[in-house]
């Protein structure tokens, strides 16, 4: 800790690059995220049942997942995160709201106002439960609930359309000209680069912590329950996709690739693949668990190395409040 | 310091030694520590624009620090758990004393002063019980330490004078022991409260969350008017339930948690590291550095905006709004919506900005 602060100032590293974070991470992903929801929403106007949607859906949650780790600017601006992605969700309360609009036929659905509905029921874990869960995906095609999933795709499209829009008309020239005045975000310029590789080793942990960590749960008490987007069999699929995308970001952050950081994220990665367990539905057994453990420990791996490598090469380490806690 | 050298002249020509006041020490507004460039950590004395009025050198990281009311002494917290605790002259710029927690305590880091600056109240731990104590230490003794009181809880950490030398205590309810650390060794059982306590030190109040939060671990606390209390919160709990990190309480009412909108909940990743009563008191603001932001509300709990910065944590009422100070080393005023740098220094401000 202490050669991490000694490090955190005395070295006047290179700043990351950002410019090809900007150009080759986050614009391009943000653009893939609003093309694929669009074509989810306009797949849902042609036909809003599950099996014909299930495809599209996919697809754009696939997208997500290139930039769910970017947790700054136009995504944390008026609960749009939340509005995507409300996970996790101990209570329950998407399905608890989604069954009080079934139940009310509330016209919210079908007035264009999507966006006044609770983040409980927007986004893609809307989703997850009308098209992928029993109590919900048997709906007829002229129905409330045929409406209701065409609103919140066509919510999710606007959502994605707005956060790929200010990206970029305003936000990636907030990171591109931090230190100036008028910059209100950024007061320097080795701010972005300490926020960036905050996005880094703060999604690590959450891939290690939530993605894996709450259904793991206890090992008195496995959560498989607990697992992301379960009901369309996400849960893997989401951890492999995230490292993907953390592993590009990490490779763009520095000038000189880092090595290390980058075999620790392949291992990650190629044991992810191994894992026969899509749901993680295995961790009720000891077996199982053995093997999500395994890929929580990789992926704390490239976490540590990440911020032995990246950190002191960029002159940064993690956030000092933010880790502290007291 | 432009003060220093008329002072000084002023000093030669005195007969006795004056009492020395906070303008002596440059007004400073604010007091916060920090972490510097080359790793040391030290104490600044801020103005109202956020600029340095003074820096001390400490030995180890800071956590907060509480001013006498009226003169230009500081007294700052070591991080929990601290065994010690600086008692600095602004003026000077010197440690005039340094407190040592009695064999068996240990500081938690905050602080306040009663009878008139006369007295200071410390937050600590007895060791052995893993009870909370208020440490006392009478200044015009050369801060001798005159006794304790209970805190009413386990882990006191905030503390805050009330009129009439009655106290406020948040009583985190964390048992930790120095033997490990800043590990927390009750998190099944632990049970929060706010205590106030009376000019004899008897418990004249406490509340609590509802039991379902018992997991709420009460932490930092800022005076409002009317009595009003206002008290933030760190989670311990499930880190999938998103519980509220702010409560208000007056004077025989329950303590109310106050609900944000659910993204809003979210957002805060569980985690106040700070609250703050706005300079004109018609707003509380609480920061997460964990979540990048500063919530404010109004005084009947109403989400009224939010800002966004890196790893903020520091708060204090600002000239209507709040200044807010974080690891990135900016200094923002935040009036209205608007969120203006006032400084950026190449140090990283630790949790708390104290007003003076």
């Amino acid at each position: 800790m202490r050669l991490a602060a000694l490090l955190l100032f005395l070295a006047a590293p290179a700043l990351a690059d950002t410019e090809a974070v900007i150009a080759e991470h986050i614009l391009p992903g943000h653009a893939a995220f609003a093309a694929r929801t669009q074509a989810l929403a306009d797949a849902a106007q042609a036909d809003c049942s599950p099996a014909a949607l299930d495809a599209p859906y996919q697809h754009a949650f696939d997208s997500w997942l290139g930039i769910s780790h970017l947790r700054l600017g136009p995504a944390e601006e008026a609960g749009r995160y939340q509005a995507i992605a409300f996970w996790p969700d101990p209570r329950g309360l998407t399905e608890k709201t989604l069954r009080r609009l079934i139940a009310d036929r509330d016209p919210v659905a079908t007035d264009g106002h999507y966006a006044d509905v609770s983040v409980a029921a927007r986004g893609l874990f809307a989703l997850d439960h009308m098209l992928h869960d029993a109590g919900f995906a048997g709906y007829a095609k002229d129905g409330y609930e045929c409406r209701l999933v065409q609103a919140i795709t066509a919510d999710l499209a606007a959502l994605a359309a707005t956060l790929d829009s200010q990206w970029r008309d305003r936000f990636a020239e907030t990171l591109r000209t931090a230190g100036q005045p008028g910059n209100a975000t950024y007061l320097a310029p080795r701010e972005v680069t300490q926020v960036l590789f905050t996005q880094l080793t703060t999604a690590l942990e959450f891939d290690a912590d939530q993605r894996l960590g709450l259904p793991m749960g206890t090992f008195d008490r496995p959560r498989p329950n607990r697992a992301e987007a379960r009901r369309s069999h996400r849960p893997l699929r989401n951890v492999v996709l995230s490292l993907t995308a953390l592993r590009q970001l990490a490779a763009l952050l520095p000038d000189a690739a880092p090595e290390k950081t980058l075999a620790a994220f392949d291992t990650a990665i190629a044991e992810a693949a191994r894992l026969d367990d899509p749901d993680f539905a295995g961790v009720d057994t000891p077996q199982g668990r053995f093997k999500l453990e395994s890929l929580q420990n990789r992926i704390r791996d490239a976490r540590a190395a990440a911020i032995a490598e990246i950190g002191p090469a960029l002159g940064v380490s993690a956030g000092f409040n933010s880790a502290d806690g007291d | 310091m432009t003060t220093r050298r008329g002072f000084l002249a002023t000093l030669a020509a005195a007969s006795s030694w004056p009492a020395l006041s906070w303008a002596d020490a440059g007004s400073p507004a604010y007091l916060a520590a920090a972490k510097e460039p080359d790793g040391g950590y030290a104490l600044f004395g801020l103005s109202a624009s956020g600029k340095d009025r003074f820096r001390i050198p400490l030995p180890a990281r800071g956590h907060a620090a509480t001013a006498h009311p009226t003169a230009p002494e500081a007294v700052a917290f070591a991080r929990r758990p601290g065994t010690f605790a600086l008692v600095i002259d602004c003026f000077s710029g010197l440690v005039i004393q340094q407190l040592d927690a009695p064999r068996g305590r240990h500081f938690y880091g905050h602080g306040a002063f009663v009878n008139g600056g006369d007295t200071l109240c410390t937050t600590e731990n007895d060791i052995e019980t893993g009870e909370g104590r208020i440490g006392l230490w009478s200044r015009s003794k050369g801060y001798a330490r005159i006794g304790e009181i209970a805190s009413g809880g386990i882990g006191p950490h905030d503390i805050k004078a009330l009129p009439g030398n009655a106290l406020v205590i948040a009583n985190g309810g964390i048992l930790t022991h120095p033997d490990s650390g800043r590990e927390k060794l009750n998190i099944e059982t632990m049970r929060p409260n706010l205590t106030y306590l009376d000019a004899e030190g008897a418990i004249a109040e406490q509340v609590a969350l509802d039991p379902a939060l018992h997991r709420n671990s009460l932490r930092h606390l800022a005076l409002g008017p009317d009595g009003l209390v206002a008290c933030a919160f760190q989670w311990e709990g499930d880190s999938a339930e998103t519980p509220p990190l702010l409560a208000l309480h007056r004077r025989g009412e329950a303590l109310r948690a106050v609900e944000a909108p659910l993204a809003d909940r979210a957002a805060m990743q569980n985690y106040a590291g700070s609250i703050a009563i706005g300079g004109s008191a018609r707003h509380v603001a609480i920061t997460s550095p964990r979540g990048g932001r500063v919530q404010v509300y109004d005084l009947n709990g109403r989400l009224t905006h939010t800002v966004n910065r890196a790893d903020v944590c520091g708060i204090g009422p600002g000239a209507s709004g709040f200044v807010a100070t974080d690891g990135l080393g900016g200094i923002l005023a935040i009036e209205g919506e608007a969120a203006t740098p006032l400084n950026h220094c190449a140090r990283a401000w630790d949790n708390h900005l104290i007003a003076i």
